[in-house]
C-alpha cells in the first residue's frame, strides 16, 4: 500500500512539477518498454512455471542451531533411524487370524516390497522371514518364521499362527494388542542405492495411495488402510501444496469482482489484475533462476505480491479516473498520475520491504527464503505497477463508466464518511480509548497464554481431521509407539561405542529422563544389551543388566538394529520418545540432557543433542523464542523510524503505531485461544503484517495532517480525509485479506494459521486505522501548535 | 553360556578392554555400586525380581537398586534408600527387622529396619578375592593329596587340581574386569547365619550377619562352576539349592555339608520350594518343568502342567495351595500339594517373577511390569 503523498502528495516530499527525468524516459519510450516487458514476462513467465514444490526438509530448520549442526554433521551414521513407513492393515470386523486377511496382507508385503525406494533387506510383516518367535529349549534356542512353514489357510495353521504370533514379542511393535490390525514395516533408502537419486516423497506417496491403498481397501472391504512415517508427511505435503492453485483461482476471482465494484471500469479491472498476475510470474520466474524451490512457506508471497500489486493499481486507477475527469487524455492523464505516484509508490513499496527483511535476521531458511522472495517480488511489482500499468492505461484509458463512478461523489458517500468521522468527535474518542484499553487487557491477558512451537497432537504441519493424523492417532493408539522421538548422539572414539562406560552412561541417562515428565520410554544399544543378556542367560531376568564384561556386552548387541550402530562404531543414538512436542516438554527434557551432559561427558563419551523430529523442534523452538523479540524490536523500530521521518513527531508516531501494536497483541491472543504456537510459519506472519499494516496508518495521519494544517477542525479534517482516502484505505486492507483468506481452507496447518493470523492483522490494522486513530489525534495531537511550527518553518 | 567361555579364555584381552576402559576423566560416572538407587516414583511399575515379607512388611528388590515395601500388603510401595544401582536379584529377611538383598556385581546389602534403609557389606570384588584365597588353599591341599596319595588315585587328583587352577585363572582374570558376576539368591535362617548363591557356583557363607564371608563352594560338587539360581529351607529344615544344568543339592545339617541330587531333567532350574510337607521338595525351572520329591530328592517324579514358560518362583500359602509364577504371565495353582496345578495366563504376558499371599486368598507378583495385584488365580485386581 501506500504513502500520504499518492493523489497530489507534493507536501513532504518536492514531487517536481515538471516533467522528471524517470516520466521522459518511460512515456517517450511507450513501446519498446512493453516489447522488453513482453520478452521478460515471456522468459520470466517460461521458468515460473517449471517452478517445482520443494518441501527440502534443511530449509525448514535452524541450520545454526548447534543441536541442528550435530545432527547434520551425523547424519549419515544416522540414516537408518527414522525414515521409514508403518502400513497398518486393520480388519473392520473380527481378527486378523483369518485367511483372507492374510491373504491381503501377504499380497500388500508383496506390493510394498516392490516399490521403489524401500530397502527389501528391513521389510517386516508377519509375512516376511525376518519375523520370528523364539523359545528358550535346554539345548539353547529354538524358533521359526511366525508364518507356520506348512501353513494352507486351515483353521490349524491359523490356530499356530495365533501361538507363533503370541511367543514372538511382536504384539504392540508389529501386531496390535487387540489382533485387529497388523503393520508392514518398511525402512527407506534416502538414496537410490543403484542411481543414488534421492528418493522422491511425492512420487513415493503417491504409490502408497494408488498402490497399497486404494487398490487393497477396494480388493478387500473388510480393511484399512493406515499409513504413516516421515515419507508419507513430506509426500502429504507436497500434495497439499497443489491446492494453492484453487486458491490463487478464487483469490484472482474475488479480488477482480472487488475491484470492479471498486472502479466501475473493466479496463480499470483487468489492468492491475494482469499487471500483479505478471508481477507474480516475474517473482517467479526469478526464484527459480535464483534455485529456489516453491516451498508450503514461500508460496504464500505470490498471493502476498498479487494483493500488493492491487492495492497499489488502484491507486495508479483512480488517479488516472480523477485526472481523466478533469478530461485529460488517457496519455496525460496516465503521465500526471505516474508523475504524482512514482515517488510516493516507490518509497511505500520499499517501506514494505523492510517489514520482510526483519525476518532475516531468523537463522532458518525458509523464513529467510520468505524474505527474499517477499522482497523480489515486491520490486518486480514497483515495475510493474508504476511502469508496465501505468503504461497499457495510457493506451486504454479509463471507460466512461470508471470517470462517471469517481465523479460521483454523492451525497450518501459523503453521510458514511460523516458518520465515521464521529471517531475523532471528543465524546467518542474517550470512548474508543476506553474499548482500546479493554482490548489490550484482553489481549494481554490471554496472550499469556501464547505457547512457542507446536502444540498438535501428531504431525503438526498437517491439520487434526487430516487423513495422515487420523492414520497417525490409530497407530498411537494401539501400538506401543510414539510420533514425536528425540536422539541424543552418544560420540565415542572409533570402536568403542559399544564399550560397558558408554552404555552405563546411556542407560543411566535414559532413566534420568524417564524419571523427567513428559518422556514416556527411551531406547538404546543398553535396552538391547540387557535384553540380550538376559536372553542368553536362558531368558532369566535376573540377568537384566549391562554385563562388565565387555565380550558379553558384544555377543549381546551383535545383532542389535542397524540404526544403534553406524559403520565405524563411533556414534550410538539413545532414543528418547516424549508424550508430545509441546515447547515445555522439549525444554524439559533437553535441560536435562544438557545438565547430564556437562556434568558426565568425558574424553570417552560425548553426549550430543539433538536429532529426530522432537530434536529439531527444540532447536527451531529455540531459535523461535530468542527470534521472536528481536524481530519485533526490530520490525517496530523500523517502522517507527520511518513514520518519525516523515513526519518529524513522536506524536504522529504514536498515533500510527499504537493501533499497530493493539493489532499485535490482539493477533498474540488469537493464537492464544486458538492454540497456535510461535513457530517457523507464524512468526513471519508478525513481521509481515506490521511491514504492511503501517501503510495505513501513514496514509490516513498523512492526509488528517495536511487538513489539519490547513486549519480545519480536527473532525472536520478527518471527516476530509476519509472523503479523499477512506475508500481507497479499506479497498486495499480488504484486497490484502482476501488475498491471503483462501488460505485458511489449507491441507496444509501451518498455511492456514499463516491466513488467518495475516487476515486479522491486515483488516484490523485497516479497521484500527480508520477506527482508533482519529480518537488518538483527539488526545495526541495539537493542531494549533502544528499550524505554528508549519507557518513558522517557513 | 559359550560367551562367558569365551571371555575366560580371552581373559588378557578382556583385561586389556577394561584397562581402555578405565582412562576416563575424573567427571566420569561413579561406578555403579557407587552409586545410590534414584528415588522414583516408577519403582513399583518396572522390573522386580524377587520379594519376600519382613513381619507386617512386604519387600521387593529389582533394576536399578530399587528396593521398594509396603506396609499394607500391597496396596502402596515406598522406596527404601539404598547404596548401589545395580539389578538386584534375591532378598530374604532372616528375622522381622533383618534383611539380605543380592544383586549383580556380587554385592550383598543388608538392612536392620525392616528394609526401609540398606548399607552394602560385600561387593563382587571383595567376594572373588575370597574365593581366589579359598582356591589358592584348596590348590595347595590338593597339591599336598597328591604328594601323599598312592600312585592309582594321583589322575583323579590331578584332573581335580587342573580343575582348581583353571577355576582360579578364570576367576583372577574376571577380578581384573571388576566384579562381573551376579549373585542370584539369598537365604538367612536367623539374624546372623545365612548363605548366599550366584553365578559361575558362587557360593558364600556368613555366620556373623554378614560382617564376614566364607567360600563356601568347595562344600558343594559342583567342578563345572553351574550357576546356582536359588537357595531355600524347605519344612523339615532341609535346605534345598537348585541351579543350571539341572543341579541340586540339598543339606540337613544347616549348611554346614552338601550332597549332590540326581535330577531327571537336565535343563536349568530356577527355584524351588517346600509344599508344606515334610521334606517335600517342589523345584522348577525351563519351559514349566517341575519336579516333585517327597524324600529331600532322593527320587523324583515330574510334575505335568501346562505352563510351557519358564517358572521362576513360588509359595505356599498357609491354607496349603501352592503357587507358582513363571515367564510369559504365567500363575499356576495346586490344591493338592503340588500333584497336579491349573495354569492361568496373564494378558498382559509379562514375566512374573515371585508371589506373596496377602489378605484371604489374593497375591501380590512382581516382575517384568513390576508389582501387581491379583486374585487368587493371577488375574489382575
Amino acid at each position: 500500500m501506500s504513502n500520504p503523498k499518492h493523489d497530489k502528495g507534493e507536501h513532504y516530499l518536492t514531487t517536481p512539477k515538471a516533467e522528471p527525468f524517470l516520466e521522459r524516459l518511460i512515456f517517450n519510450n511507450r513501446a519498446i518498454i512493453l516489447i522488453a516487458f513482453f520478452f521478460l514476462t515471456l522468459f520470466l513467465g517460461y521458468n515460473a512455471v517449471k517452478i517445482q514444490p520443494d518441501a527440502s526438509f534443511e530449509r525448514m530448520i535452524p541450520l545454526e542451531h548447534p543441536y541442528i549442526v550435530n545432527m547434520l554433521e551425523y547424519r549419515d551414521d544416522l540414516e537408518n533411524l527414522g525414515n521409514f513407513v508403518r502400513i497398518a492393515v486393520e480388519v473392520e470386523e473380527g481378527d486378523i487370524f483369518t485367511q483372507e486377511y492374510m491373504e491381503t496382507l501377504k499380497q500388500i508385503t508383496d506390493e510394498v516390497f516392490y516399490l521403489d525406494g524401500v530397502d527389501r533387506s528391513g521389510l517386516k510383516s508377519l509375512w516376511t522371514s525376518n519375523v520370528r518367535w523364539v523359545e528358550v529349549t535346554e539345548q539353547g534356542f529354538q524358533g521359526g518364521t511366525v508364518i507356520p512353514d506348512n501353513y494352507d489357510g486351515s483353521r490349524e495353521s491359523l490356530e499356530q499362527l495365533r501361538q507363533n504370533v503370541l511367543r514372538s514379542n511382536e504384539v504392540g511393535r508389529l501386531i496390535s494388542d487387540n489382533f485387529q490390525s497388523t503393520i508392514v514395516y518398511a525402512p527407506l533408502y534416502e538414496n537410490n542405492p543403484e542411481t543414488g537419486e534421492p528418493l522422491d516423497y511425492g512420487e513415493f506417496s503417491r504409490q502408497l495411495e494408488e498402490k497399497i491403498r486404494n487398490k487393497y481397501e477396494e480388493q478387500n472391504p473388510n480393511i484399512d488402510i493406515h499409513i504413516v512415517g516421515f515419507a508419507k508427511k513430506v509426500g502429504d505435503l507436497i500434495e497439499g501444496i497443489g491446492s494453492i492453485a484453487w486458491f490463487a483461482g478464487i483469490t484472482i476471482i474475488l479480488t477482480t469482482l472487488l475491484l470492479f465494484g471498486y472502479s466501475r471500469c473493466i479496463k480499470g479491472t483487468l489492468v492491475p489484475v494482469f499487471t500483479s498476475i505478471i508481477a507474480v510470474f516475474l517473482q517467479l520466474g526469478t526464484l527459480r533462476l535464483l534455485g529456489y524451490g516453491l516451498d508450503p512457506y514461500s508460496v504464500l508471497v505470490p498471493f502476498l505480491v498479487f494483493a500488493i500489486g492491487i492495492s497499489h493499481g488502484v491507486q495508479i486507477v483512480n488517479a488516472m479516473a480523477v485526472e481523466a475527469a478533469k478530461g485529460f487524455d488517457s496519455v496525460t492523464a496516465a503521465r500526471l498520475a505516474f508523475r504524482a505516484l512514482y515517488i510516493p509508490g516507490m518509497l511505500a513499496l520499499i517501506s514494505d520491504a523492510f517489514g520482510f527483511l526483519t525476518l532475516i535476521f531468523i537463522e532458518i531458511d525458509v523464513i529467510r527464503d520468505l524474505a527474499v522472495a517477499a522482497g523480489i517480488g515486491v520490486a518486480f511489482v514497483i515495475l510493474t505497477n508504476l511502469v508496465l500499468h501505468v503504461l497499457i492505461m495510457s493506451y486504454l484509458g479509463i471507460s466512461k463508466g470508471g470517470v462517471r463512478h469517481v465523479q460521483n461523489h454523492g451525497e450518501k458517500q459523503d453521510r458514511k464518511w460523516r458518520l465515521l468521522s464521529y471517531f475523532a468527535h471528543p465524546g467518542v474518542a474517550p470512548i474508543s480509548l476506553l474499548i482500546a484499553v479493554i482490548g489490550l487487557g484482553v489481549g494481554l491477558y490471554f496472550k499469556q497464554d501464547l505457547k512457542v512451537g507446536d502444540l498438535d497432537q501428531g504431525a503438526p504441519e498437517l491439520r487434526a481431521d487430516s487423513r495422515y493424523n487420523k492414520d497417525n492417532a490409530f497407530i498411537i493408539e494401539n501400538y506401543s509407539t510414539s510420533a514425536d522421538v528425540l536422539v541424543v548422539m552418544v560420540k565415542t572414539e572409533d570402536e568403542q561405542c559399544t564399550q560397558y562406560n558408554v552404555l552405563r552412561a546411556m542407560d543411566t541417562l535414559q532413566w534420568e529422563l524417564q524419571n523427567t515428565p513428559g518422556v514416556q520410554s527411551s531406547a538404546s544399544l543398553a535396552n538391547v544389551s540387557k535384553l540380550v543378556t538376559k536372553a542368553l542367560n536362558e531368558g532369566n531376568w535376573k540377568w537384566y543388566e549391562i554385563s562388565r564384561n565387555q565380550t558379553i556386552i558384544n555377543a549381546s548387541i551383535r545383532e542389535a538394529p542397524a540404526g544403534l550402530i553406524n559403520t565405524n562404531c563411533d556414534l550410538t543414538p539413545v532414543l528418547v520418545f516424549l508424550e508430545d512436542h509441546k515447547a515445555e516438554t522439549l525444554e524439559t527434557v533437553t535441560e536435562r540432557v544438557e545438565e547430564f551432559a556437562s556434568n558426565y561427558n568425558t574424553d570417552e563419551y560425548r553426549f550430543l543433542l539433538g536429532a529426530g523430529n522432537a530434536g529439531v523442534e527444540a532447536a527451531t523452538n529455540d531459535v523461535i523464542s530468542s527470534a521472536k523479540n528481536m524481530m519485533l524490536i526490530f520490525v517496530y523500530g523500523v517502522v517507527a523510524s520511518l513514520c518519525l521521518l516523515t513526519f518529524r513527531s513522536i506524536r504522529a508516531v504514536l498515533c500510527i503505531l499504537i493501533p499497530l501494536g493493539l493489532t499485535s497483541i490482539l493477533a498474540e491472543a488469537i493464537m492464544a485461544v486458538s492454540g497456535i504456537g510461535i513457530k517457523v510459519a507464524t512468526l513471519p506472519v508478525i513481521a509481515l503484517g506490521v511491514g504492511i499494516g503501517v501503510d495505513y496508518g501513514i496514509y490516513i495521519y498523512s492526509k488528517l495532517e495536511k487538513f489539519l494544517l490547513e486549519g480545519k477542525p480536527l473532525q472536520e479534517a478527518y471527516f476530509e480525509t476519509l472523503k479523499s482516502t477512506g475508500k481507497a484505505v479499506i479497498f486495499t486492507g480488504i484486497t490484502l485479506g482476501i488475498g491471503v483468506v483462501t488460505w485458511i481452507f489449507s491441507p496444509i496447518k501451518f498455511q492456514a494459521d499463516m491466513g488467518l493470523l495475516l487476515f486479522f492483522m491486515f483488516i484490523w490494522n485497516m479497521v484500527g486505522s480508520i477506527w482508533l486513530l482519529p480518537a488518538l489525534a483527539r488526545f495526541l495531537l495539537r493542531p494549533d501548535r502544528m499550524v505554528a511550527k508549519a507557518r513558522a518553518s517557513k | 553360556m559359550d560367551t562367558r567361555l569365551m571371555c575366560k579364555n580371552l581373559g588378557a584381552a578382556c583385561l586389556g578392554l577394561s584397562m581402555a576402559m578405565s582412562a576416563s576423566s575424573v567427571f566420569a560416572l561413579a561406578d555403579i555400586i557407587e552409586v545410590p538407587s534414584r528415588p522414583t516414583l516408577l519403582a513399583p511399575e518396572n522390573l522386580l525380581t524377587d520379594a519376600d515379607r519382613a513381619g507386617g512388611q512386604i519387600v521387593a528388590v529389582g533394576e536399578r537398586g530399587h528396593i521398594i515395601f509396603s506396609e499394607d500388603e500391597g496396596e502402596s510401595w515406598e522406596q527404601a534408600e539404598v547404596p548401589v544401582s545395580v539389578t538386584l536379584t534375591g532378598v530374604d529377611f532372616g528375622t522381622e527387622q533383618h534383611g539380605w538383598a543380592v544383586g549383580h556385581s556380587g554385592v550383598v546389602l543388608h538392612s536392620s529396619d525392616a528394609g526401609e534403609s540398606w548399607e552394602i557389606q560385600l561387593t563382587g570384588i571383595r567376594a572373588m578375592e575370597l574365593v581366589i584365597e579359598s582356591r589358592q588353599e584348596q590348590i595347595e591341599e590338593m597339591e599336598q593329596r597328591i604328594e601323599e596319595a598312592p600312585e592309582e588315585e594321583v589322575a583323579d587328583l590331578e584332573w581335580a587340581l587342573d580343575d582348581l587352577i583353571f577355576s582360579l585363572q578364570n576367576l583372577e582374570s574376571d577380578l581384573d574386569i571388576g566384579p562381573v558376576n551376579p549373585l542370584l539368591d539369598v537365604w538367612f535362617e536367623n539374624e546372623s547365619h545365612g548363605f548366599v548363591v550366584g553365578a559361575y557356583g558362587m557360593f558364600l557363607r556368613t555366620t556373623d550377619g554378614g560382617e564376614t564371608w566364607r567360600d563356601w563352594s568347595p562344600r558343594v560338587d559342583n567342578p563345572t562352576g553351574f550357576h546356582l539360581n536359588s537357595i531355600t529351607q524347605i519344612t523339615g529344615g532341609g535346605l534345598v539349592i537348585v541351579g543350571e544344568a539341572g543341579q541340586i543339592f540339598v543339606s540337613v545339617d544347616g549348611g554346614d555339608s552338601w550332597e549332590k541330587r540326581e535330577s531327571p531333567y537336565e535343563g536349568s532350574l530356577f527355584g524351588a520350594i517346600g509344599t508344606g510337607q515334610v521334606n517335600e521338595i517342589l523345584a522348577f525351572g525351563l519351559r514349566g518343568n517341575m519336579l516333585l520329591s517327597t524324600d529331600l530328592g532322593e527320587t523324583w517324579k515330574m510334575v505335568p502342567n501346562e505352563a510351557g514358560a519358564t517358572l521362576n518362583d513360588g509359595v505356599v500359602a498357609d491354607d496349603g495351595r501352592i503357587t507358582l509364577v513363571g515367564n510369559g504371565g504365567t500363575v499356576l495353582m495346586s490344591t493338592d500339594g503340588g500333584e497336579s496345578f491349573r495354569a492361568y495366563s496373564r494378558d498382559d504376558r509379562e514375566g512374573v517373577m515371585d508371589v506373596v499371599p496377602v489378605s484371604g486368598t489374593s497375591l501380590v507378583i512382581v516382575g517384568e511390569g513390576g508389582v501387581k495385584h491379583t486374585d487368587a488365580r493371577g488375574k489382575s485386581l
